[in-house]
């Protein structure tokens, strides 16, 4: 984390890599009604959250209370939102099986939706970063920006996203 | 998008974020001037400030600018996870007591007419309204710089924000009021500050969601 905040992407992902497991089995075990879908999506709010609020935590100060703080306010709010309007289809009911050939276990719907409702050029940056797994000048190159704007746009569309889906939940 | 997906866009995502402190740093001083403009146009100082500075009424202007200090490392600690923010609320808690505390004594001396006396004068309504009316620049400050934490506990710290700005508020509309008496001050400035600290209560959940 510290070497993230110096802005060592490498260390960050793996970082961020390292503590999604530990997560996963947090939010499926408060969320075990909810579906898998459900669950992945609120894990992704959670990355979502650590990442928009990394700077909250200093260097001198131990990393996992910070952290579990951070994902233990998230993930009650997270499930308290969706409590509202919750619905139980034959789909979650299925995946208490364990599905053999299913659908990407670790994929999230919120995300999708957040990403069409964005600018499409935005999106297209997120897209490339995550899907394609581009570098900021390989995206830089095919989109004709400087790796500077390619930088700032994806940090205003990481903002976006983090506001529209918590108006989205709501 | 899955989520190994996810983790390979925020990685990518390298710029430096702004932090509380560094928020504060830039809008403080901007609300800051935006009140002491405010406060030298439309109220200005008393007469004999330089004598009331070097006098014990002094202490109307530093007891706010102490309680908006306490205020602010409090709000900082409590936009803060995992940082265990309880020195900074005792030490808030035992100030607040002490004021209480004064405010008891001087009553004890003065009886309850002498604390009518104090309070039957239109400079109290002037300090009600005019301290929570300063505050307001500041309170944006506050909470915009607030908005970049992640605040745990938002009405609280909400709460506590309203108190630094009502602090800074009152200490600086402690140069214009020109009533000293400990029964004066104590009660109308706490009063005064209250209704900040309650409105920064009821916007903190809203404005500090993150």
């Amino acid at each position: 984390m510290r070497a993230a905040k110096r802005g060592d992407s490498v260390a960050y992902r793996q970082l961020l890599q390292a503590i999604t497991p530990v997560l996963r089995t947090v939010v499926r075990a408060r969320g075990t009604a909810l579906g898998r879908e459900t669950c992945e999506d609120v894990l992704q709010e959670v990355l979502l959250a650590i990442h928009a609020k990394r700077h909250t935590w200093q260097e001198d100060a131990p990393l996992r209370p910070w952290l579990y703080a951070i994902a233990r306010h998230k993930v009650v709010d997270a499930f308290r939102a969706r409590g509202r309007h919750f619905d139980l289809s034959i789909d979650d009911l299925a995946e208490v099986l364990p599905a053999a050939d299913g659908p990407d276990p670790t994929e999230g719907r919120d995300m999708e939706k957040v990403l069409s409702r964005l600018e499409p050029r935005a999106a297209e940056i997120v897209r490339a970063f995550g899907l394609n797994g581009e570098t900021t000048a390989e995206t830089a190159a095919r989109l004709d920006m400087s790796e500077g704007a390619v930088r700032v746009a994806l940090h205003r569309a990481l903002k976006t996203i983090a506001r529209l889906r918590e108006r989205m939940i709501e | 998008m899955n989520t190994d997906d996810l983790i390979a866009v925020l990685a990518a995502d390298t710029l430096p974020q702004q932090t509380v402190g560094q928020r504060l740093w830039r809008a403080l001083p901007v609300a800051i001037g935006v009140t002491v403009l405010a406060f030298v146009v439309f109220w200005g100082a008393r007469a004999d400030m330089m004598a009331a500075l070097n006098s014990a009424a002094i202490l109307k202007t530093i007891f706010p600018l102490v309680l908006a200090l306490l205020a602010g490392a409090l709000a900082f600690g409590l936009a803060r996870p995992g940082l265990r923010a309880d020195m900074r609320m005792a030490a808030l808690g035992l100030f607040a007591a002490g004021l209480i505390a004064a405010f008891a004594m001087a009553l004890a001396r003065d009886g309850v007419s002498g604390l009518t006396g104090a309070l039957a004068t239109p400079s109290l309504v002037t300090c009600l309204l005019s301290v929570p009316t300063l505050a307001l620049p500041l309170l944006g400050a506050v909470f915009w710089a607030l908005s970049a934490g992640a605040a745990l506990r938002p009405r609280l710290t909400g709460a506590v924000a309203g108190l630094l700005a009502g602090g800074l508020s009152a200490a600086l509309y402690s140069l214009h009021c020109d009533q000293d008496a400990a029964l004066f001050v104590l009660p109308a400035y706490s009063t005064a500050i209250l209704p900040v600290a309650l409105f920064g209560a009821a916007i903190g959940p809203r404005l500090l969601k993150w």
